[in-house]
């Protein structure tokens, strides 16, 4: 009891904090929004008056006291402000996107861990063995490899030469929720979450490797086999307890995928937070940035949460501690 | 430690693959060294017209302004492997400092400082750099320390998880508990053990550093006044160099130094963390060894033997100098009697343990020698045979360490898996409950998990593991070190109660000499591998002839009778790698004659009593 109101109280002030910096941090950057839609170099094209007219349309002339106070007013109002860029309300642009990526890196997240998860193991299991190195050897250079390079790779050789998938988009424009639809999505789903799960897999496999290693020198591991488990029962063991520590990384995984998926998703035109962004980086859209910026740090916290909830069900020795404190 | 020294210890897979990451690397830091000698045109000024072919002038073409795409990649090398070491280097030092501190301490530091570093991971990585990349400009030292203020976080989870197992690790707790310092614990003890995640994740660092600058310069964000390889991939893609076939020389030169880079980052990587791991030395498969067996058929055990041990010899490493653990020694442990054998740590008695058991790992062998149950020769079982054989009517009790019992198992279905080797589901979980209860588990504590139970409970759970498929051998390896008094006499008390009821007969090994003759019946002495004086318990107490036995006997104060100073024994434990032609104990015996050290003596005596010394002999 104690534990969940203490792992609250945590979460509430971190979340406050993304909050707070998700305030600033757009605000550190030099310039305005005015001056993107009219450089100050470009003089003439924008008066005194209408510059201070936009910026006051935007909440952005009073002090930085002011614009908080506005922020989180309208926070609370669950209106994010409407997007500089396109003028469209920012709550419906970013929820609009949230779904693709969600998607996106969901996707990627189950498919890299059960992936590195498994081979992981598999050569951790025996290590130095051939096969070990072989996977592991591959899967240092697979890892090793840019997202954005592998995904303009991909984008060259399927798209471009062999012409197997489109070269952007999540979606054809036409007609919604049909089967055909589906069947669309999801062939343009392929190759985003393909270099996203290759960008992914390799540091599970590593961490899932080395904690397997970690495990069979254990003691149990030596008694398992003293009481005469067949080697198969004695890798059950192994993995039970290898799992704690991969559980951790899969969910740190999240927050990582997300971040590659800003290039990813540049790439390949595909319609999520991520190049809605970076496209909003370029464009000094604050409100969209803010809460492109919020919601991303969102998802990467509830993957935390997640990690914190579930490692006393895994991790006995957690459990009693944390009840005891 | 030389690097000579740890090439050496590498496996041939391992010194291929760190070979390659070398060379990997060197190709990279070469160009970076000579990009001046190597490239004639300046990087990122126009020395051509765009969109120039690759020509004898121009080695990989121009890109859209006229710039020299052979002088960008190679320049490249520099901004990458400058960002990649620095950001490295900074992230994994701020990242261990946070994991050892918070791991370490504890309380409200740990969960101030992984809130910090929850936020930092939780932060979109990139849009965080991104953003800060167009406040403080786009300078390479304004993009290393951004990276590295963003990479410590997660090496810094990742260790602190490490930390808190490596705290709880049976030797790290004793040496906080005899008084040594936290920064002493931390170098000595913790950090070695970290040293392979520390390493793996430093070169994780310094690649991700290395692809985050690619990427930030590749969404033209970049630092200006520097061409990377990330920025001619950018300009490659804004001139949509992908649809026209100028990509085979714009898009994929830079792309794979990238990787030449990172994968040779890696792979030397791999190699360090090899390096570093002493776990290296003992794991992993070796050349298989081939089983040895004597060509005659094995003898059968005499009828009044459980187990019987002929010639056994067990050997460390088979290159040109192997140390032999066991030297030819012969055991008998008879039906109804339990055995002791005793001897310092290093006399062998571990490896003559692990050998009987057949839990022998590489590089240890058995070369020679018997080990009979009635008709059957253990050693000629294999390892799946004697697997069956363990755990039914052969078990085994090991040294009393915390982690024997699996943490996350509660200890009743632990020990229902034992049973379940020989029976269904429902029958194992009765007979689990029926052991418990045997060896003195309240049945309330049956569900615990082992961390719940105190280290005498622990041992319980472990010996009713081994009765619980009625074996009619149990071997305990030191069952009570580690123990407080009054639980190793608790112990002690339930293995003669179990050898009486389940007419059990025991091998018990200990380095304690009291406590073995407090209830053996025969007894062995060990000395550098071999047994130096055996035979009845009362025969040798009462006329103890080996000098090391006389020693031993000195060395413990006496249970009973007048109180006396206990003698420590001169001299050390001998290195059984050294150990030569004569008696081993030659170098430490009091009595020691010229013969003792050119010829080792036999065992002679008669069964009750044998010694194998060149001064005493049985009388």
């Amino acid at each position: 009891m104690r534990r969940s109101l203490r792992l609250a109280a945590q979460y509430v002030l971190v979340v406050v904090a993304a909050f707070v910096l998700n305030f600033g941090l757009p605000r550190l950057a030099p310039g305005d929004p005015a001056d993107y839609l009219a450089p100050p170099d470009s003089a003439g094209v924008l008066t005194e008056d209408e510059r201070r007219d936009i910026l006051s349309r935007y909440e952005l002339d009073g002090s930085t006291g002011e614009q908080f106070g506005a922020y989180v007013r309208n926070l609370g109002r669950g209106d994010l402000g409407v997007s500089i860029r396109t003028g469209e309300p920012v709550r419906d642009v970013v929820l609009d996107r949230l779904g693709w990526t969600l998607l996106l890196v969901g996707t990627a997240v189950v498919l890299a861990t059960a992936i590195g998860v498994t081979l992981g193991f598999a050569g951790g299991w025996r290590r130095g063995s051939k096969r070990d190195i072989g996977l592991l050897t591959t899967v240092l250079a697979v890892d090793a490899l840019p997202a954005f390079f592998v995904g303009l790779m991909l984008l060259l050789v399927f798209s471009v030469e062999l012409d197997w998938f489109p070269v952007y988009g999540a979606i054809s424009p036409g007609e919604l929720g049909s089967w055909a639809a589906m069947r669309d999505a999801a062939t343009r789903l392929v190759l985003p979450v393909a270099t996203l799960t290759l960008a992914g897999a390799g540091s599970t496999f590593l961490v899932a490797r080395s904690a397997m290693v970690t495990e069979l020198q254990e003691d149990y591991v030596f008694m398992a086999r003293a009481k005469g488990l067949t080697e198969r029962a004695v890798r059950r063991h192994a993995r039970r307890n290898a799992l704690l520590p991969v559980s951790t990384a899969a969910l740190l995984g999240f927050s990582t995928l997300i971040s590659a998926a800003t290039v990813v998703e540049s790439i390949f035109s595909y319609p999520g937070l991520g190049s809605l962004a970076f496209d909003s980086v370029v464009a000094r859209d604050y409100p969209v940035l803010q809460a492109v910026f919020v919601l991303l740090a969102l998802i990467a916290i509830a993957a935390n949460l997640l990690n914190d909830l579930l490692y006393p069900v895994f991790d006995p020795r957690v459990r009693a501690a944390g009840s005891a404190a | 430690m030389n690097v000579r020294s740890g090439w050496r210890r590498l496996t041939r897979p391992t010194r291929v693959v760190a070979a390659i990451g070398a060379l990997l690397l060197a190709m990279v830091i070469l160009a970076a060294v000579f990009a001046p000698l190597l490239a004639e045109h300046p990087p990122n000024r126009t020395s051509g017209a765009p969109y120039l072919r690759p020509s004898a002038e121009h080695w990989l073409g121009t890109d859209d302004l006229g710039r020299d795409l052979w002088a960008q990649l190679v320049h490249g090398a520099r901004v990458s492997l400058t960002v990649g070491l620095a950001a490295a280097v900074i992230a994994t030092v701020v990242g261990t400092t946070v994991a050892l501190v918070a791991g370490y301490r504890g309380g409200l530091i740990d969960a101030v400082l992984m809130r910090i570093t929850d936020l930092v991971l939780s932060l979109p990585f990139l849009v965080l750099v991104l953003v800060f990349a167009t406040f403080f400009g786009r300078g390479t030292t304004v993009t290393i320390v951004l990276i590295a203020g963003v990479l410590w976080a997660r090496p810094a989870r990742l260790l602190r998880s490490q930390v808190l197992k490596v705290r709880e690790l049976d030797h790290v707790v004793s040496a906080a508990t005899m008084g040594a310092t936290t920064p002493r614990i931390l170098a000595r003890h913790v950090l070695p053990r970290l040293a392979p995640l520390l390493s793996s994740q430093f070169v994780r660092a310094a690649s991700v550093a290395v692809v985050v600058q690619s990427g930030v310069a590749f969404l033209g964000l970049g630092d200006p006044g520097r061409v990377s390889w990330g920025a001619t991939l950018f300009f490659a893609n804004n001139a949509s160099a992908i649809l026209t076939d100028a990509w085979r020389w714009w898009i994929v030169p830079p792309g794979v130094a990238l990787c030449v880079l990172i994968v040779g980052l890696a792979f030397v990587g791999y190699a360090v963390e090899e390096w570093a791991d002493p776990r290296l030395r003992t794991g992993g498969p070796r050349p298989g060894v081939r089983r040895r067996l004597d060509p005659e058929p094995p003898r059968p055990a005499a009828e009044e033997a459980r187990l019987e041990i002929r010639g056994l010899t067990v050997r460390y490493g088979a290159g040109p100098d192997p140390v032999t653990a066991v030297d030819d020694i012969d055991l008998v442990v008879g039906r109804g009697r339990v055995l002791g054998v005793v001897g310092e740590s290093g006399s062998g008695k571990s490896s003559l343990v692990l050998a009987v058991t057949g839990m022998l790992r590489p590089p240890g062998q058995v070369v020679k020698g018997q080990i009979m149950m009635g008709d059957t020769d253990l050693r000629r079982l294999g390892r799946e045979g004697l697997t069956r054989r363990r755990g039914r009517d052969l078990a085994l009790v090991p040294q009393a360490a915390m982690g024997l019992l699996d943490p996350t198992v509660p200890v009743h279905d632990q020990v229902a898996e034992s049973a379940r080797l020989v029976r269904e589901r429902r029958p194992a979980a009765a007979r689990a409950t029926e052991v418990l209860d045997l060896v003195g588990i309240p049945t309330a504590r049956h569900r615990a998990f082992p961390h719940e139970l105190s280290g005498g409970m622990r041992q319980r759970v472990v010996i009713a593991m081994a009765i619980a498929n009625d074996p009619v051998l149990l071997i305990a390896d030191e069952p009570t070190t580690g123990l407080d008094v009054v639980t190793e006499a608790a112990i002690l008390r339930l293995l003669q109660r179990l050898r009486d009821d389940l007419d059990l007969d025991v091998l018990l090994i200990s380095h304690d000499l009291p406590l073995v003759t407090a209830i053996a019946d025969d007894l062995a002495i060990m000395y550098g591998g071999r047994i130096v004086e055996r035979g009845a318990v009362a025969a040798i107490l009462d006329h103890p002839e080996h000098p090391y036995t006389r020693t031993l006997l000195q060395a413990f104060p006496p249970l009973d009778g007048p109180r006396r100073l206990p003698q420590p024994i001169p001299g050390d434990a001998p290195d059984l790698a050294l150990v030569g032609a004569g008696c081993p104990f030659a170098g430490r015996c009091p009595e020691v004659v010229d013969v003792c050290r050119e010829q080792h003596p036999d065992l002679l005596g008669r069964d009750e009593h044998r010694v194998a010394c060149h001064v005493e002999s049985v009388s």
